[in-house]
Order: C-alpha cells, then structure tokens, then sequence
C-alpha cells in the first residue's frame, strides 16, 4: 500500500494520486450536443484533466443537468494546515460530563440568542435546548450546563447585560452571515461591547451559522465558529476545552507572580 | 510638506489600524507602511486582531487581499500552523499561551524575508500584551492591524496612535461615504472631558469606583443599577433624569450604546439642559446612526476620560465587485469635511511614500474578479 504524502495531497478514487473528482451541476442551456461540448469546456477551464461528461439530462426546457469526472492535477499541503485549532476531537456526551466534573467542578453557564435583526433561532435552539440536533440533545440536557436560550432578535447590548447579570462562562450567537456588512458589524459589535465591559477575558465568544468558518470568526474577533454540521456535542467539547485551558493559564500565571515576585518569598 | 505614514507615525510605538468596514484598504495601508520602515531600515513587529495577509477574502472569495511581505529580523505574532506555512526562516520568542480559532499564538523573529499570514491575539488585553513583549524584544515600532470594523485595539489601554481606514465600500453615494467618515472620526477625536468642565479632575476620581454614576452640579454622584446603560429603555432612562433633574454628567463605566443615547434625547430635551456622557475612550461608544455633533445638537453631550490620536486616514476608492470613485475627488471631499487630518490613498500616484505598482485603470483593482489563476510560479499581478 502507498503511503499518503501529507504535503500532496488530492482526490482520489481508484487508486492514490489519482486525482479523480466527480462534480455535477447544471447550465442554462437546451439539452444538446452542444451542452455536452459546453460542460466539457467548462471543466477544461477549470483545470481538470481528462474531463468526461457520464451523465446529462434535460432538467426543464432551456436547462441541462451534467454530472462529470475529471483528473484534478492540483494539490494541497495538508502537513501544513495541520495543527490550526479546527482538527478537535469531540467528545461524547458522559466524557464531557466527566471532563467537566474533573477540570471545572461548577455548574458552566451559557447564554445563546440570535442577535439584532436575525429572525432565526433554529440554529441556537438546536445547540441549547434539550431536543437537540440529529439524536444528539442540546447544552441544556447536560448535567454541567446551565443554559440560558434569550431567542431571537435581541439587541447585542441586552444579550452581554444578560450574560454579565447570570455570569456567563460562554456567550453563543448565531447570525446568518451574507456579504452585507450589516450581518458583519452586528457579529463584531457584541465582540466590542463584551471588550468595552472589560469582561473579554472571562467570557467564551462562539458563534455560528451557515457561513461562519474558523477564519470568519478569528477575523470577527470569537474564540470559535460553528457552521453547518455542528451538533450539539461539538459546541460542548470546545467550550469544556476552552474553560479548562483558561483555568490552566491562570493557575500557572499566578503561581509565575509568586514565584517571580520578592515580597511573597520576604513574607 | 506633504509627509508619508511612516513619517507622520514614527514616533508612535503601538500603532493601531482600523477600517470603518471590510475593504476599506486597511491592509494595504499596513503594506505601504511596512515598504516604508523597511526602506527606512526600521525593526518592526506585526499583529493582526484578525487574519491578514491572506490570499482571498473570507466573505468574498471574488476578492483577491494584499499580502503582507515582512523582511528579515521582523517581529511577528501569528499562529504556529501560519508560521509553518509561511516557510519563513525563523527564531521562535514565546508562546503567548493565546489560543485563537486558528491556533495558537506565538511570537517569532523572522529570519529571512517573504509573505506570511498574520493572525495574533484578539482581546484587546492580550494585543497590548504581545505588542509589548515586541517591543521588549527589540522592535522599533509595532503595527497593531484591525479586522473588519473592530476599534478595540485602538484604545488608548492598547495603542499610542491610530490610522483610520475609509473607502467607497461605505455606500455607492459619494456624499454618504464622506458623511459616514466624518461621524467615524469624530467618535475618534472625542473631546476630553476637560476641554470645557472645571469639574474634569472630580469626574476622573469619581470613575475610578468602576460604576456607573450620574453626577450633579454639586458633583455629588448617583449609582445607576448594574448594566442601566445596557438594558434601560426610554421609560426608565425618563425616569432616571426626571427623578434627578440637578444631574449633569453621566460617568460611564463600561460600553454606551446607542439605544441608551436615543433614550436620553426626549427627557433631555424636555428638560432643556444638556447632559454630559463621559466615556473611558472613544472605543466604549456604539453607534449606528449619527455621529456625536448630531447628538450634542440634541443636548447629548459626549466626552472621554482619554483621546485617541488619531493620525492620519486612509483611502479605498474603490469598491470591489461594485463601484469606485475618483481617488482625488473622495480625498477632496473628505480633507473639505475632516479639516487637519492627512488624509492618503496609498496606492495614487501622488502619494509621497514608497509605491509598489499603481493600480490599473481600466480594471476594478483591488479585489478585481479574478479571471483565469495564473500558472503556478507565474508572477503575482499587483493586488
């Protein structure tokens, strides 16, 4: 068997290195001999080798569906990107009520809503509420969890109030993402106001939607993002995680401060 | 004399950037810095509060970002997986402890020249941090880059001077970017509160308590309840100033949102005598709307215990995938409505500092649709 070489990878199908992809989409063109010649053309313009067209149909008058295969000669360097905080393994739900117990010992508050003008809360009330999410149940079906689900539309400045007044281990929003920087500042905003009360380094910033990556969210100023597939257990592990690592820090800061400072070895 | 943004900010030692939205061309304003302090010789460190330097937008994937070309002996804070990536040559300083979506944060010495992501701490605490611990370290000057529309790095707690951002990306109305601009900045060179109050040195005092207090005429103060000025609505805040109509300053202790400032506007206005809101800096202060003259003309007065300096802005004329303006007609407007501030679009012609290739008239320049990628080790088109 051949051996993966991490720093070059592509698809494969067949055998390693192959390159094979298999992609499928539709062009608003009749179905014809001339669809075909176009979709091949298309993936040639795409950079695949060897493009093939396996299957094309008639979707409705004017528009032809195309699933295709083509050899891609491109790679990555997964070696590289290895490492970048987004390969977590989860936990399972005992193993977090476990790990909680052991590293943290106190009920873990969160607070989730969907903030400013975004209607939908179906993305928070499957992380929180007991019924959950693809058999998994949410936050609020753990034993280490208080949760508090605020719904939807509420403006950033009452949801840190909330947070603050319950003491919030963890903030979680869920804002549908769009190229509009009205959905952008609302994100950033919440981030800011829980910097402005000073209260950043004491609370988790998570959030999440259909388009929120790891790299959206850094750029957004969250501790984490969650986009589609997250299920409940996810968020808990990273939060779990998360606590215990910043309980760490502080625990080995201050014992630094008494060792480095001369009036505790005076004293 | 017309002066660069390096000259303008030499003596600045933390030195933040902020953009007033995605693609105003913060970034390409650190690049032009950074040509600059390398021609000067200067020893500079990066941190990011987001991610720079990356190859395409994370919104936009149309839109192609500058890169960040750091040369040899650079201090840089940014994840150890982006460190790999980059291939740079380079001496590990600490590992900051700061873990980021990304990774882990770590500063380093970079020992060859070349192109590297940068994503540093997020919290404003840990960006003084690192920023400090560069400085430490040896570097003359450190580049503190915004994300988005984020100010928090720009407070005084965290930087010494700062660079604003601006760009055709506000809106497609000329007239709404330069209005949009000015509000921004005058939210960044709030008065101090002393500029017109006897009082300024008994307000400091009084906000050390960390709570927040309305303070009357007799600078006796008033607690507010816990989060009053995150939660009130305009009955309580009524209530608030009907119930003590000697108030005349408001010490805020934590953020100011605008829902509390519209919430002021009637009971003030029916009372007919201003109110003084005294923020830490300007970065507390949230609005959306209006800028702080609109709401002064209402009697709502804003000030801060510490300014900001702001030292020079920044133009993006063009919006990628929409429209563009002409660069010396929005800096016109601009210098018109923002008197003595310079104001520089790095990549004019005119711009007095070091240039890298001027943008390309005919197309959309920055975040141009990117058409057909060129062949590996073809060279990197400007942009």
């Amino acid at each position: 068997m051949r051996e993966v070489d991490l720093s070059a990878v592509r698809p494969y199908a067949d055998h390693l290195g192959d390159g094979l992809v298999q992609m499928s989409f539709t062009l608003p063109v009749p179905y014809s001999l001339a669809a075909r010649r176009a979709a091949m053309e298309l993936a040639a313009r795409m950079g695949f080798e060897e493009p093939e067209v396996v299957h094309y149909e008639q979707l409705t008058e004017g528009y032809t569906y195309f699933v295709m295969y083509g050899r891609c000669v491109q790679t990555v360097d997964f070696a590289a990107l290895q490492g970048e905080g987004f390969d977590i393994e989860y936990m399972g739900e005992d193993e977090i009520e476990h790990f909680a117990q052991t590293h943290i010992g106190r009920p873990i508050v969160v607070v989730g809503a969907s903030t400013g003008s975004d209607t939908h809360s179906v993305g928070i009330d499957a992380m929180l509420n007991l019924k959950g999410y693809h058999g998994h149940h949410g936050l609020e079906g753990y034993r280490c969890f208080e949760t508090h689900n605020l719904g939807s539309q509420v403006p950033n400045s009452v949801l840190v109030a909330r947070a603050i007044d319950v003491g919030a281990d963890a903030i979680l929003v869920s804002q549908t993402v769009t190229q509009q920087n009205l959905h952008v500042h609302n994100l950033t905003e919440l981030v800011e106001i829980v910097e402005a009360e000073g209260r950043r380094g004491q609370m988790i910033l998570a959030c999440g939607g259909p388009r929120v990556s790891n790299e959206l969210a850094k750029e957004l100023g969250y501790d984490a993002g969650f986009s589609k597939g997250t299920e409940p257990h996810h968020l808990a592990t990273f939060i779990v995680r998360e606590l215990a690592a910043r309980a760490e820090s502080t625990r080995s800061d201050a014992s630094a401060q008494v060792a480095a400072s001369p009036q505790s070895t005076a004293a | 004399v017309t002066q660069t943004l390096s000259e303008l900010t030499a003596s600045t030692g933390r030195l933040a950037l902020v953009g007033l939205a995605k693609n105003t061309g913060k970034t390409e304003a650190l690049a032009a810095l950074l040509r600059e302090l390398e021609a000067q010789g200067r020893r500079v460190g990066v941190t990011s509060v987001g991610r720079d330097g990356e190859e395409r937008d994370v919104i936009d994937s149309r839109i192609e970002k500058p890169r960040v070309l750091l040369p040899a002996g650079s201090f840089v804070a940014t994840t150890d997986g982006l460190l790999r990536a980059s291939t740079i040559p380079h001496e590990l300083l600490e590992d900051t402890g700061v873990r980021t979506p990304l990774g882990r944060v770590m500063l380093a010495r970079l020992e060859g020249a070349g192109a590297i992501e940068v994503a540093g701490p997020s919290a404003a605490e840990n960006v003084r941090a690192v920023s400090d611990a560069m400085l430490a370290h040896g570097a003359e000057q450190v580049l503190i880059d915004g994300a988005i529309d984020r100010r928090a790095a720009s407070s005084p707690d965290v930087a010494d001077g700062l660079i604003v951002s601006t760009g055709a990306v506000l809106d497609h109305d000329i007239d709404e970017v330069v209005q949009q601009t000015r509000d921004a900045v005058e939210l960044v060179r709030l008065a101090s509160v002393d500029k017109d109050a006897a009082a300024g040195p008994r307000l400091r005092e009084l906000a050390r308590a960390g709570e927040s207090l309305l303070v009357g005429e007799d600078l006796e103060p008033i607690a507010l309840p816990p989060r009053f000025l995150l939660t009130a609505d305009p009955e309580r805040v009524a209530q608030l100033l009907d119930g003590n109509p000697g108030g005349r300053w408001l010490i805020v202790a934590g953020a100011l949102p605008e829902r509390f400032l519209r919430g002021l506007l009637h009971p003030v206005h029916k009372r007919r005598r201003e109110l003084v809101l005294v923020v830490a800096d300007p970065t507390k202060v949230f609005l959306w709307k209006r800028g702080p003259e609109w709401f002064e003309r209402q009697g709502v007065v804003l000030r801060t215990f510490s300014r900001i300096a702001l030292e020079a802005i920044t133009v993006n004329p063009v919006a990628p995938q929409s429209h563009r303006f002409d660069s010396a007609e929005l800096r016109g407007r601009l210098a018109e409505a923002i008197p003595d501030v310079p104001i520089f679009d790095v990549l004019s012609s005119d711009y007095p500092g070091a240039h890298r290739p001027s943008r390309k008239s005919e197309t959309p320049g920055p975040g141009q649709v990117a058409g057909i990628a060129p062949a590996p080790g073809a060279p990197l088109t400007p942009r």
